[in-house]
């Protein structure tokens, strides 16, 4: 069981990684300024607009479609890793 | 059999008017694949040949943008009709675009449009361009909907 706990956690954290990278680019951010917590809004100036286009490049990456009443809680690269994480999961 | 808008249907969903619309009809629409084709017939007539440029008339980066963006806000309206009857505001978010050949008067341009997400608040869609078969520009644009105050 605890190998299985282990796996899933790595497979966040790889998630996390590719959609830190996702968005350090489109809000051209540096590595230091994104914080997995942060906030997209409150905290690092992205707007809706970009919130839609790194959701349009995780999707194609991954090949799955985040539902729209998902998208109000990917406000953050931690946020966004947990609803893919479940997508994933289910797919 | 094949979807197509006249300009009257065009104007219910596209709130731009002349000199701006820049959609003369709808080719095809499947809503299914998030995708239309819609037409621009270019024409001398069209006001911004007259200064762009006199001598040479060229259809202008911008304006092939912008009718890329109206192709792009028809594909919404076919895949989220309800939002689209509303009448909202649309604005341009995002742009990349790229240019292969100049446009110019007597070409028609027939713009695919095709939708890679669509929220109720905007959109991400893909356009392509093309002067008979030959593409022309291509672009991806990011655009917002809001419900008109």
């Amino acid at each position: 069981m605890e190998g299985k706990v282990e796996e899933k956690e790595v497979d966040l954290e790889k998630i996390k990684g590719e959609i830190r990278k996702i968005v350090m680019e489109i809000a051209e951010l540096s590595e230091e300024e994104l914080k997995d917590e942060a906030d997209f809004t409150n905290e690092l100036d992205i707007d809706s607009m970009q919130v839609l286009e790194i959701v349009t490049v995780i999707e194609k990456k991954y090949k799955v479609a985040i539902p729209e009443d998902k998208i109000p809680t990917c406000r953050s690269v931690q946020a966004i890793a947990e609803v893919m994480q479940e997508l994933l999961e289910k797919k | 059999m094949r979807d197509v808008w006249e300009i009257e249907k065009i104007k219910e969903v596209l709130p731009q008017r002349y000199p701006f619309l820049f959609i003369d009809k709808v080719l095809e629409v499947t809503p299914q694949e998030r995708k239309v084709i819609c037409v621009k017939n270019v024409t001398i007539n069209d006001y911004f040949f007259q200064g762009h440029f006199p001598a040479n008339p060229i259809m202008p980066g911008v304006i092939i943008i912008e009718a890329m963006a109206q192709a792009a806000i028809i594909s919404f309206s076919v895949v989220k009709p309800d939002i689209a009857r509303e009448k909202p505001d649309y604005y341009l978010g995002k742009i990349e675009a790229k240019f292969y050949h100049s446009i110019k008067p007597g070409d028609q341009l027939i713009i695919h449009a095709e939708g890679e997400k669509f929220l109720s608040e905007g959109g991400v869609v893909k356009v392509c361009a093309k002067v008979e078969g030959k593409i022309a520009a291509t672009g991806r644009i990011i655009f917002g909907v809001k419900p008109r105050k």
